[in-house]
């Protein structure tokens, strides 16, 4: 659960959204290319990923947010302390962009001060039946300054490139912080979390 | 399951570590005469471990091979004691001289030691003790060659003068690493040669070599006899490896760096002055005592390192297996040996019975005395001294009355119970090779120890104090306390020898103790039984046996062997237990007046978040200043490899802040819970989700059924007899794996957070258990808080999610929202994950002061501001007027805000000692420093604004 290695910047992150795919998408983002790297121990709500980013390696601890609206009341356990949070939507659902508009908000509003917010837009390889226009997603993303990736889970489309994204975009820890942190959450239309020192 | 296999290969791989020097030595050039020696040994070895095994039980039905060496251990604990015992019995009976023959008997070939007498001050004392191992000598002057922060221009300023082979261990700051400064001869032209020691999780190695260890004194040790990859072995100095006695060896650490500067630090053409009559001897007259015993202790076989140190060129490699587990045996001896001797916590010495036997002469006199109980006391001069230094503390006189421990009654009953077949043999003289055998371990006791015993404790007080103070009790004390506690020494298993240890080094409070330790010995029980397979039964029954002398003998050999599993983190866990409930140390006066406190004063705090987190907070700070200070010896860096420092501490918190405290904490958490309300809640609450179907509940993946819900909450009951909370939270962990499993065995898919949270709360719903609730609670805030972001943190979450979600679920019908107060719970459990990773030492964490300054206008704000103790608040008044930018600081000054009143704080007054009076206050006070303007009304309604920001920590 700990960063052993020197240079390892640990990011947590949390994914926040519900029926988009969310927990595909991690699924994808710890099983593909790094096989060695995964640690599933018990299940797929809490996985760990380590991504190189330039001569550091990161090492993501991807929190899953449950995002029915029942739960809605305990993602802030979730996303507190989180660096970096990945929201998912879907882009065959209009619906899940407006849920996803109001993650953004109460990560903006409760949410750690630099998270880094990342959207994915999933199922990018149903781009025919598509609701959600790119540009809107791309517009929408720059206004509230966050990275924006169409990502398709089932044809692992992107999946790296978030969280590679992801990865540049979180500060670089100071050695003390270093090996405790940092998460990523997902969550429904989802929020998700990035790297973040606590 | 996971933590399981998990610590099973641990100490797989910590054996494995350990005995790898003797099989990469086995396969160095060795000198062959040794070789077979070696073999010899091991040869032995075998053939009693399978004739007593055979001789003994059926043990194959075992089946696994650690139970077979855990039960061999414990067996072997039994006869290690009972011959202990018969030790005692034999210096009663037949006196030491004719003990002394009993040894002479059989020590044939070590003529010298045959010159021993009785008398303190024979001369034969310095021969004998001349006998120390390379690793005793090691672990006595760490001081002077173990030098972290020494830079590398000071290593090459030391080791200038001195001789090729000559060696430092520093920390180089390049490499971010430990080094060996190593000495070389001119002929290799650099006047020295760092060699980089490699750190793993669990071993210590030089860089390029395979043979790892598992601390660095063996480390050190091994390359002092084979060189390996280096161009030549390690050399002591002069003094050092011809220091005769611990006591010399320890004037010499005293020196420290200075050591080898002073002329202390000979060269061979001179040899040292002979100081050793003058200081040992005038210091304390018990010292006297002691060479007597360590005389005999130190009959002893030669050991690798003895014939070495005369001879450096002598062999390459001579390492034999048995040696080399005595030596290990000898590390770990001493530094576990203090914890079982040493009384515990709030200073006063757990009183424990004198054997049922009428006092003894004077040299037996201290075998009496509470230490007796362990199976090395008898000859131990050392632990007995170090109890009579206790006993300066608490004045035998004024001891509470004896109350046997729990497990003393309960081993008394299972004696009378077995026949008393033990008592029969223990009245027999022990045999000589066993005899010797314990001298030397016994002389090998760490010098420290040593030093402090002599230092006190004359002899003679010893008789008196058992026969006088402590007479009720001679019945109720069995002789086999000693034998259960070995047996725990030499466990495999780490939680169950902690445990058993605890027991026995549990303070009692009075006739109260009774129940707490019966209480915690239960819990140790169960620690041991998750984590590793029951031995229980077969080790109870083990006493029974008589096995014949040699045997024994032989067994004893075995024992130590045993004993050398024993990790160097769980020694060092145990050492700092110990040193924990030493009052002696700053360290164990602040941890039993802390406990202490917390358990006389229930008031002190005002909610189980507020407690909760205190604990936590000193057991980081805590943490903090065992890592900084020097008052572990040996140094932890010597015995742990850097990146597992901080996991023994935090187990070694555990141990000593939260075992003691656990029941105190579970009753307060219940006591809060009941008086705010939250305990009812939860009750109702609970009754009615578990009248829901799953699906009401959000439920739409497989779900367990009865025989799994019933196995998980075996796990979660379990999980409440464990004090520490990493082990709690494994626990949780093995619940939550097993609803995972249920899920994904009875779907074939994968399942996040959106699928398990919902059957996490059926699960927890339908295991009906109020005190998880206490339970998760207790792991949220005294988890080691960088534990908090990994797997342990997240199912942690959702677990206190999940019991959430059942506490507020009439509300949560309603307006599907987490009651304000939990959400209040949970920013304060952010702000501790937050906060405490930024407090470096206890210090600085109380060089903050919050001040609020208030300003009609604007209203209210705070800042934190750095003020350390003596710091007047005319400072703090200028600081204050440049951070809030006031123009007219004249206008100002600094109150306090308490009771309800305002109070202006002189110029010369301390705002850091103020504070720490309001917190030393047993009512908990609300206070503020405000810094506001003088004139202005002082009863403003401002303030309020800020108020809940304000809380000063």
């Amino acid at each position: 659960m700990q960063d052993a290695g020197v240079g390892q910047a640990p990011g947590r992150c949390c994914f926040e959204d519900t029926g988009v795919g969310k927990s595909s998408i991690v699924c994808r983002f710890v099983q593909d290319h790094f096989d060695h790297n995964i640690s599933p121990t018990i299940g797929a709500s809490f996985m760990t990923k380590t991504v190189p980013c330039g001569n550091e390696l990161h090492k993501f601890l991807i929190w899953d947010t449950a995002g029915q609206e029942r739960f809605h009341s305990l993602a802030p356990m979730y996303y507190r302390g989180s660096a970096a949070a990945v929201i998912v939507y879907d882009i065959t659902k209009q619906d899940s962009f407006y849920t996803l508009k109001k993650w953004v908000k109460e990560l903006k509003e409760h949410g750690p001060e630099n998270i880094v917010m990342a959207i994915a837009g999933n199922k990018c390889d149903l781009s025919d039946i598509r609701e959600v226009p790119l540009k809107d997603a791309k517009e929408y993303a720059e206004s509230i300054g966050a990275i924006v990736v169409e990502t398709s889970a089932k044809n692992a489309i992107n999946i790296e490139e978030l969280f590679q994204g992801i990865s540049r975009q979180i500060p670089p820890l100071d050695p003390h912080e270093n090996g405790n942190n940092g998460g990523i959450k997902i969550g429904k239309p989802s929020t998700q979390a990035g790297p973040r020192c606590c | 399951m996971i933590t399981q296999s998990w610590d099973f290969s641990r100490q797989y791989s910590q054996e494995h570590h350990e005995g790898n020097p003797v099989s990469s030595a086995a396969g160095l050039k060795q000198n062959k005469n040794r070789n077979k020696e070696s073999q010899a040994c091991s040869r032995a070895l075998l053939g009693e471990m399978s004739a007593w095994t055979m001789g003994a039980r059926g043990l194959d039905k075992r089946g696994s091979f650690f139970k077979l060496i855990d039960t061999i251990a414990s067996e072997i604990g039994e006869l290690k004691q009972e011959m202990v015992w018969t030790d005692v019995s034999l210096e009663n009976g037949l006196g030491p001289t004719e003990a002394h023959s009993m040894v002479r008997q059989k020590a044939d070939g070590y003529s010298e030691e045959k010159d021993v007498k009785p008398c303190p001050r024979d001369s034969g004392y310095d021969s004998l003790s001349n006998r120390l191992s390379i690793l005793d000598r090691l672990l006595h002057t760490h001081p002077i060659w173990l030098q972290l922060s020494l830079s590398e221009e000071e290593a090459a300023q030391v080791l200038q003068s001195q001789p090729p082979g000559i060696f430092l261990v520093r920390k180089s700051t390049k490499m971010q690493k430990k080094v060996l400064s190593l000495r070389l001869p001119c002929e290799f032209g650099a006047p020295l040669k760092e060699f980089a020691i490699k750190e793993s999780t669990y071993t210590f190695s030089l860089e390029g070599s395979g043979i790892s260890f598992a601390d660095l004194f063996r480390l050190i040790a091994f390359y002092c006899i084979s060189r390996d990859v280096l161009p030549f072995t390690l050399k002591l100095p002069y003094a050092i490896s011809t220091a005769k006695t611990e006591a010399h060896l320890e004037e010499l650490a005293q020196l420290g760096l200075n050591f080898w500067s002073s002329p202390a630090d000979n060269k061979p053409p001179n040899p040292p002055p002979p100081h050793r009559p003058l200081s040992s001897d005038g210091v304390c007259p018990a010292s006297r005592q002691l060479c007597l015993i360590n005389g005999v202790h130190s009959i002893k076989t030669r050991t690798p390192s003895e014939l070495e140190c005369s001879q450096t060129n002598g062999a390459l490699c001579f390492i034999n297996p048995l040696f080399l587990k005595v030596h290990s045996q000898d590390l770990s001896g001493g530094l576990k040996r203090p914890c079982t001797r040493t009384p515990n916590a709030n200073g006063t010495e757990r009183p424990r019975s004198p054997p049922p036997r009428p006092p003894p002469p004077a040299i037996n006199s201290l075998h009496t005395s509470p230490q007796l109980s362990r199976p090395e006391a008898p000859a131990s001069m050392p632990e007995t001294v170090n109890h009579n230094k206790h006993g300066n503390v608490a004045p035998p006189g004024t001891r509470p009355a004896p109350v046997p421990p729990p497990r003393l009654k309960k081993q008394a009953s299972f004696l009378e119970a077995d026949g008393g077949a033990q008592p029969v043999t223990s009245g027999r003289p022990r045999a000589g090779p066993e005899r010797e055998r314990e001298q030397r371990e016994r002389a090998r006791e760490p010098e420290p120890e040593r030093e402090r015993e002599r230092a006190r404790a004359p002899p003679e007080e010893a008789p008196g104090r058992c026969t006088s103070a402590q007479p009720g009790a001679s019945e109720s004390r069995p002789p086999w306390h000693g034998g259960r506690q070995r047996l725990s020494d030499m466990s495999i298993s780490t939680s169950s020898s902690d445990s058993l240890d605890f027991d026995r080094s549990m303070p009692l409070f009075g006739y109260e103790a009774d129940t707490t330790s019966s209480l915690e010995d239960y819990e140790g029980e169960s620690d041991q039984e998750t984590m590793a397979p029951p031995i229980k039964s077969k080790k109870k029954r083990s006493g029974s046996f008589v096995l014949p002398k040699l045997v024994k003998s032989q067994l004893r050999k075995m024992s130590g062997v045993f004993s050398s599993f024993m990790t160097p983190e769980k020694r060092m866990v145990r050492r700092i237990a110990e040193l924990s409930r030493d009052k002696c140390t700053y360290f164990g006066c602040l941890v039993q007046d802390y406990v202490s406190f917390l358990q006389e004063n229930k008031e002190c705090h005002v909610s189980s978040t507020d407690m909760l987190q205190t604990i936590r907070q000193f057991m980081t700070q805590v943490k903090n200043y065992l890592s900084q200070s020097s008052e572990l010896d040996p140094p932890i860096e010597s015995l742990i490899p850097e990146d597992q420092i901080d996991v023994v501490l935090e187990k070694a918190m555990h141990k000593c802040i939260l075992k003691p405290l656990k029941g105190h904490v579970e009753a307060m958490l219940k006591d809060f819970h009941m008086a705010d309300g939250s305990w009812k809640q939860l009750k109702e609450n609970l009754q009615l989700v578990r009248q829901r179907n799953p699906q009401e509940l959000g439920v739409f993946a497989p779900t367990p059924d009865i025989v799994d819900v019933e196995k998980i909450k075996v796990k979660f009951m379990t999980m409440q007899k464990m004090y520490s909370p990493e082990k709690k939270v494994m626990l949780l962990l093995r619940v939550c794996k097993l609803i995972y499993t249920v899920m994904e065995n009875n779907s074939g898919r994968m399942y996040g957070a959106d699928d398990f949270l919902p059957v996490l709360t059926y699960v927890i719903a339908q295991c009906d258990m109020l005190e998880l609730d206490t339970e998760i609670e207790y792991m949220m805030e005294l988890l080691d808080p960088s534990l908090l972001h990994g797997e342990g943190g997240y199912y942690l979450t959702s677990a206190y999610g999940a019991l959430s979600l059942i506490k507020n679920f009439q509300e949560e019908q309603a307006a599907r929202l987490l009651s304000s107060e939990a959400r209040d719970t949970l920013r304060q459990w952010h702000k501790r994950r937050t906060t405490n990773r930024s407090i470096p030492s206890v210090d600085d964490f109380q060089n903050y002061l919050r001040v609020a300054f208030q300003e009609v206008n604007s209203g209210c704000t705070g800042k934190t501001l750095l003020v350390r103790p003596y710091v007047t608040t005319e400072d703090v008044c200028q600081l204050c007027a440049e951070k809030f930018k006031v123009g007219d600081p004249e206008e100002y000054s600094l109150f306090l805000f308490v009771d309800e009143t305002w109070q202006q704080l002189a110029e010369d007054t301390y705002p850091q000692k103020i504070k720490a009076e309001l917190h030393s206050r047993p009512q908990p006070h609300i206070f503020h420093f405000v810094y506001k303007r003088i004139k202005n009304d002082p009863y403003g309604v401002i303030f309020q604004n800020g108020e809940e920001d304000l809380t000063t920590s």
